[in-house]
């Protein structure tokens, strides 16, 4: 369907057009009606919505724009979906109407004197409400009383605020099918004896058995040489080399590509294609964003991790509780301390407008960033409110803020400060250091109060007397005037100071700093990490924030999974003595069970999705009501029951993955069954898929030979040409001078910069950096094209690959070209290529004026276009 | 469930996966399969094709003239008498202003003189000769406030509606929500000043969660305007031709068993239309073809108005091409370089106002000429003001202030030669009609003939705005 921002509304036959009401009737009607669909209708409802005409100020109080929002911002904390203080609600018309526990009416239509919300809201008798801070304004008091005299009137159904609506999408919930145990359905049974004979597994089982309810076959296997290429571009992010196509060539079996899908998983160059994914699920990137975007320090270090990680096939479950409890395990080691970086990720702002709304939507980032990537859910939409769409509530969101919430960020001011990593053993020598140290500093800063008292009373200070008098006057006495000196002489009078500084107390603090030298030299810190931190102490009181605002803290909240999910996480108070709360420990465990009815499901989809260009569920994180429904949810549970009793094991899903006939079809073009089904939902072909930038550039750099396999460390800088750096504030100091030894390693390595994304990588979609992504974008603009056809990588790599090919072959123009199509496309030309390719390659080498620079010059023209042909961007 | 059923998803799938092909596919000629496309209709929508709005629109194109680094209310389109009878005494308010900490001052008064002008007596500041000549054009809105006192958070808000990095800015929601009339430039271009680009840098124009076809394109105002526009060093034209011809036979052989993939359709339509935007976007910032007197009216003869003059100039021919929003930066880098006046901000807004006035009055007189003023919104300001005290306590800096702050409208659908809200007294916080910066968003869309309410874009289980949950129309600024 083409997008249009406005649609046909022929579409939608219960549009009137003149009612915000009808539709909003719609909407709930849709709402709580059907099975499966419910995506699509309410998606439909959404549109209608969008009809809606636009607001104009009207006389008469209107519910939806005038009431509700005082109502929300006012009473809902307390007489809302969490709270009903008087049993109460004030969010749900049958309930509001009806009254609270008193049993008088709370609103009489057309009668505000006889309406006890309007009584309580003028202060007509004892009660007063809302009884606490903000109070409704005289002009919104009014405005409730004109309301309810013009007959109170308010819409059947707002959004999904009816009891009804709402029990309706918690039942819709309740009976979703990705909230289900996982089961273990058998594979179905193939009949005809033709098609029983291409599965090679049970997923062949699954894919073949729909296909042929429609009597559809698979597409045909992909040639020899097509397959090779794919298993490498998939598992490795590399073409494969000359050696390899001939090694595998002389016996082109199904066994022999399981042998070499092996020897691929065995390659460290795995940890980096696979690990890259999941750096785009985690918004890995080097910097902070914001003004100073500074590298955040080492934070590579993660990226090793995972890196290391996929390679050492480590179990799945395993894996996640790193990243989310790392710390907090038993078995603490740096490993697991620097996989908790995961936490410490996003972007953050050094200068926050807001300091505890900023604290917030950090919390925000590591729960969206959590509930997303590892059950596909969408809880973070519910900060603000009940999610509209998702049976997730507010409570459920604050509840999962709780468990995050004793974490913090290790800084000084603006400085981003790193926790040491270790032992247990070593990290809580280096706690009782710190106890340690944090007394005598203490003791200093009194030792220097006590002088800076001493020298401001003795009239020696050269500062004016009105700074004298500022900095005698207690900071919370301090007017703004004087709060302004403070800060302009703070310096000045610390230099005074340190001059004027008595002998007693200068020895006094000369020996207190030697013994925070000598304690840090019998403990040192031998390694750290980027990490968060959660410092010992019960933990604060975690509210739920109405209408997400920092500043309005509504009831308490306790620690839990979302209500949806029968399947709990137990997580257990805090005692004194508790080095941490364990909360994330919990929520890892419950994450990481075979119970949880998301984490296998969401993981085996991320990989069938690599594989197959799209998943078995194409929302990849989004597994809620709003979420595609799985094309084939049986197979989609059999994997994931499989995965699980493989000890989660990625390694061994990729192998059953790839040695299906599903995997090794053609992705040829069938127009019967594309007419009907182009996305190939039913995998009657596997669809194609560009390459993802770093695959892209790599292959290149694999192709032209000067591939710079270094794994791990700092990040490196690629080509940046000078242009792209004049939309910097710092175009001077921005990047590092181009090294192109370093840069010639593979992408993964590159420096992710977020206020200045390496062009080439950005403008052939690189995920988005500041938030988890679970599909890279597939576009093609003209601007790829120019990047990738004009671009400085490109050109450079062209020559050094005109130069490869002339070393090996320095004549023969016909075993250059095969060359270089075995080199790039591990294939050979087909003659009419062949034939083509050696008019141009002559034509160029002619008007290039002939000679060894001209034949370099068209090879390189000759590279150019092959680094650039829709054959290398896409594995066939 | 049908399986093949039309998705719910389509309009974001598709978003998502397909590029940006056009509507006019040259593309058939390039392929030896004939039929290519017949057996299924697959061409891909583009993600820029022209789409009609939501409601007639009084405006096609924007120019956001941004003045980066925060220009101060009270030197510009404010005035505030009650400063000069203060002049010098201490603040003694309650608002939190100023920013990092920096010590305030006392407050102090405009250096620069307010007139009235035009038949509306607007007041303007002296240092605007040639924007004054517009008053009557200029509906100025003395009453924003954002959320934020720093730099980067402020011009990503002013940019994206948020202080949190990773949302569209309003350039890509208009190219998402009514692509563009040009096919062979981008929809969405920003030129930034020599000095360096606003804080923040490409988060001021990213297109965040959408695909990156809706993201600013940065155009330099001299010499090649895109990146990898121009053919490498060392190839002709002739073997530029003939290895993209080269490339397309490669591709359309590639394509011949795969007859209905759009996707690789699209990605071969790319190439024909990068070739020809390698002469449309060389030829748009051609200014030699302007006349002298057109470019003496924009300040080119002059070192100190010819940079910014020559972006007012690029984007007169840019509206003529159909590009939907241009954004121009006035200042780049850090403080005295931009209009982030902390040390001197007498000398610095002498010196921004001074390179901008000219060039900025002479694309209003132009656009008058040329048409285009009847379709074009022109938008003025900065990410906030600054505080009508001093900063520190002797020197006539002025620090950062979000509570309130001038910016103005001019052009399609703006009722001109008006000032709407107040600050107080003294200048420092919006106190009549404060309107948010969500609001300004929301009255450009309104403009552009779109409801900001109804320009949506799914992501992360949300139907997302540029709004936000806020916004409202400042239908007093509308004619």
């Amino acid at each position: 369907m083409p997008f249009d921002p406005r649609p046909d509304r022929a579409q939608l036959p219960n549009y009137r057009g003149n009612e915000d009401r009808d539709v909003a009737r719609l909407y709930s009607v849709i709402q709580v009606g059907r099975g499966r669909d419910i995506a699509a209708t309410v998606r439909t409802a959404l549109i209608a919505f969008a009809l809606a005409p636009l607001h104009l100020p009207a006389e008469a109080p209107e519910f939806e724009r005038d009431i509700r929002p005082l109502f929300e911002s006012h009473c809902h904390a307390c007489h809302g979906s969490e709270l009903q203080q008087g049993e109460f609600r004030l969010d749900l018309k049958e309930r509001a109407l009806r009254g609270g526990g008193s049993g008088v009416a709370a609103i009489v239509p057309g009668d505000s004197a006889g309406s006890l919300l309007y009584r309580y809201v003028a202060g007509l008798g004892e009660t007063r409400m809302p009884p606490l801070e903000p109070f409704l304004s005289a002009e919104e008091v009014s405005r409730i009383r004109r309301w309810i005299d013009a007959g109170a009137r308010w819409p059947e159904s707002g959004l999904a605020t009816d009891a009804d609506e709402e029990e309706g999408m918690f039942e819709q919930g309740r009976a979703h099918w990705a909230f289900q145990p996982v089961a273990r359905p058998s594979p179905p049974e193939i009949r005809d004896g033709h098609l029983a004979d291409l599965a090679r597994n049970p997923i062949d089982a699954f894919v073949i058995a729909k296909l042929a309810e429609r009597s559809w076959t698979p597409s045909p296997a992909a040639s020899p040489r097509q397959l090779l290429r794919r298993v490498h571009l998939d598992l490795a992010g590399l073409p494969p080399t000359i050696e390899e196509q001939d090694a595998f060539l002389r016996n082109p079996t199904d066994a022999q590509l399981d042998a070499v899908i092996e020897d691929l998983l065995s390659r460290p160059t795995y940890g980096e294609r696979w690990g890259r994914h999941w750096l785009d699920f985690v918004r890995y990137a080097d910097t902070n964003g914001y003004e100073r975007d500074a590298i955040k320090p080492s934070v590579w270090r993660y990226r090793d991790y995972v890196v290391r990680s996929f390679n050492a096939d480590k179990r799945f479950d395993r894996f996640a509780i790193e990243q989310i409890a790392g710390d907090e395990l038993p078995d603490v080691s740096p490993e697991t301390l620097i996989a908790t970086g995961f936490h410490r990720l996003g972007p953050w702002d050094d200068e926050p407008a807001d300091p505890l709304t900023d604290r917030y939507d950090q919390l925000d980032d590591m729960v969206r960033t959590t509930s997303e990537v590892f059950l596909a859910l969408t809880v973070g939409c519910a900060r603000c409110h009940n999610h509209k769409f998702e049976p997730l509530t507010a409570k459920d969101y604050y509840s999962l803020t709780a468990v995050f919430a004793p974490l913090e960020r290790p800084q000084t001011g603006r400085n981003e400060l790193l926790r040491p990593i270790g032992r247990r053993s070593e990290l809580d020598a280096i706690e009782v250091r710190d106890r340690k140290v944090r007394g005598i500093e203490e003791a200093i800063e009194a030792v220097r109060a006590r002088a800076r008292a001493g020298f401001l009373r003795s009239g020696r200070s050269a500062l004016p007397p009105r700074a004298v008098k500022a900095f005698q006057t207690p900071a919370d006495r301090r007017d703004q005037v004087q709060v302004s000196i403070v800060k302009e002489f703070q310096r000045k009078l610390d230099a005074e100071l340190e001059a004027a500084m008595p002998d007693g107390a200068r020895s006094r603090l000369s020996a207190l700093e030697e013994r925070i030298c000598e304690l840090h030299a019998e403990t040192p810190t031998r390694d750290s990490a980027y990490i968060l931190h959660e410092p010992e102490g019960r933990p604060d009181a975690s509210h739920l924030l109405i209408r997400g605002k920092a500043s309005s803290p509504g009831p308490e909240v306790v620690p839990a999974t979302p209500n949806i999910l029968p399947f709990r996480a137990r997580f257990s108070a805090w005692a004194p003595g508790d080095r941490t709360t364990r909360r994330r420990l919990a929520l890892a465990r419950w994450i990481a069970s075979p119970e949880n009815p998301l984490t296998a499901r969401v993981i085996v989809n991320r990989v069938w999705q690599f594989h197959f260009g799209e998943g078995i569920v194409r929302t990849p994180s989004d597994f809620g009501l709003m979420g595609e429904p799985p094309t084939h949810p049986e197979l989609l549970d059999w994997l994931a029951s499989w995965f699980v009793e493989c000890d989660w094991s990625l390694k061994a899903l990729h192998r059953l993955i790839m040695s299906s006939s599903t995997y090794r079809m053609s992705k040829g073009w069938n127009a019967g069954y594309g007419a009907e089904d182009p996305a190939a939902r039913l995998l009657w072909r596997v669809p194609y898929r560009r390459l993802e930038v770093e695959a892209i550039r790599d292959s290149i750099l694999a192709a032209s030979g000067r591939l710079n396999t270094e794994m791990f460390g700092p990040s490196m800088y690629p080509y940046v040409p000078p242009a792209a750096l004049e939309g910097s504030s710092d175009p001077d100091k921005i990047w590092k001078v181009f090294d192109e030894e370093e840069a010639s390693r593979r992408t993964i390595y590159a420096l992710v910069k977020r206020s200045l994304i390496v062009p080439m990588l950005e403008v052939l979609d690189l995920c988005d950096t500041t938030k988890s992504s679970p599909i890279r974008k597939n576009t093609a603009v003209p601007t790829q094209a120019l990047t990738l056809f004009n671009g400085e990588f490109v050109n450079r790599q062209a020559r050094h690959f005109a130069q490869r090919i002339l070393e090996r072959v320095p004549e023969d123009r016909a075993a250059q070209i095969e060359l270089a199509f075995r080199l790039a496309l591990a294939r050979p030309p087909t003659q009419r290529e062949s034939n083509s390719l050696l008019a141009f390659l002559e034509r160029e080498e002619r008007d290039g004026g002939g000679g060894e620079g001209a034949r370099a010059n068209a090879l390189a023209q000759l590279g150019r276009v092959i680094f650039n042909a829709n054959e290398f961007a896409y594995a066939d | 469930m049908n399986g093949l059923g039309r998705s719910p998803l389509s309009r974001r799938t598709l978003l998502g996966r397909v590029g940006a092909g056009f509507p006019a596919l040259a593309l058939i000629d390039l392929l030896s399969s004939d039929g290519f496309f017949k057996a299924h209709a697959a061409a891909p929508e583009g993600l820029l094709a022209e789409r009609e709005p939501h409601f007639a629109a009084r405006a096609k194109h924007v120019v956001f003239l941004f003045m980066n680094g925060a220009p101060s209310q009270v030197d510009t389109f404010d005035p505030k008498p009650a400063l000069t009878k203060y002049d010098g005494k201490p603040y003694q308010g309650d608002l939190t202003v100023g920013s990092n900490n920096r010590p305030i001052g006392h407050l102090m008064q405009s250096p620069f003189e307010f007139s009235e002008h035009g038949s509306s007596g607007l007041e303007i500041s002296s240092i605007f000769p040639n924007i004054a000549r517009h008053a009557d054009d200029l509906c100025v809105i003395r009453s924003l406030y954002t959320d934020t006192a720093a730099h980067a958070s402020g011009c990503i808000q002013m940019n994206t509606g948020s202080v949190v990095i990773g949302k569209p800015s309003l350039g890509s929601w208009l190219s998402y929500g009514l692509g563009t009339e040009s096919q062979d430039l981008p929809s969405f271009v920003v030129m930034t000043d020599p000095r360096g680009g606003p804080i923040g840098s490409a988060s001021n124009w990213s297109a965040g969660f959408m695909p990156a076809a809706y993201q600013g394109t940065l155009f330099r105002s001299g010499g090649s305007p895109l990146l990898n526009l121009e053919a490498p060093e060392g190839i002709s034209d002739r073997t530029q031709r003939r290895s993209l011809d080269m490339l397309q036979e490669l591709n359309a052989l590639h394509q011949d068993g795969h007859g209905g993939d759009s996707e690789l359709a699209a990605r071969i339509h790319s190439y024909e239309l990068a070739y020809r935007m390698q002469t449309t976007a060389a030829e748009a910032v051609d200014l030699e073809a302007e006349s002298p007197r057109t470019r003496e009216m924009y300040g080119l003869d002059e070192a100190l108005t010819e940079d910014f003059g020559r972006k007012c100039l690029i984007t007169r021919r840019l509206l003529e091409r159909g590009v939907r929003f241009v954004q121009l930066y006035s200042g780049g880098g850090h403080i005295e370089d931009t209009w982030d006046g902390h040390v001197d901000c007498i000398a610095n807004h002498t010196l921004h106002a001074g390179e901008t006035d000219r060039p900025i009055g002479a694309l209003m007189t132009d656009l008058k000429r040329t048409g285009l003023w009847d379709e074009t919104l022109l938008v003025w300001g900065g990410e906030f003001g600054r505080t009508p005290t001093s900063e520190g306590l002797d020197k006539p800096g002025r620090d950062h202030d979000w509570h309130g702050f001038s910016m103005w409208l001019a052009g399609a659908g703006v009722r001109g030669g008006q000032a709407i809200g107040a600050t107080d007294e003294l200048g420092f916080k919006a106190v009549e009609d404060p309107w948010h910066v969500s609001d300004l968003h929301a009255t450009i869309l309104h403009l552009m003939g779109l409801d900001h309410e109804r320009l949506t874009y799914f992501y992360q289980g949300l139907d997302q705005r540029l709004t936000g949950v806020r916004g409202e129309v400042i239908y007093r600024a509308l004619a």
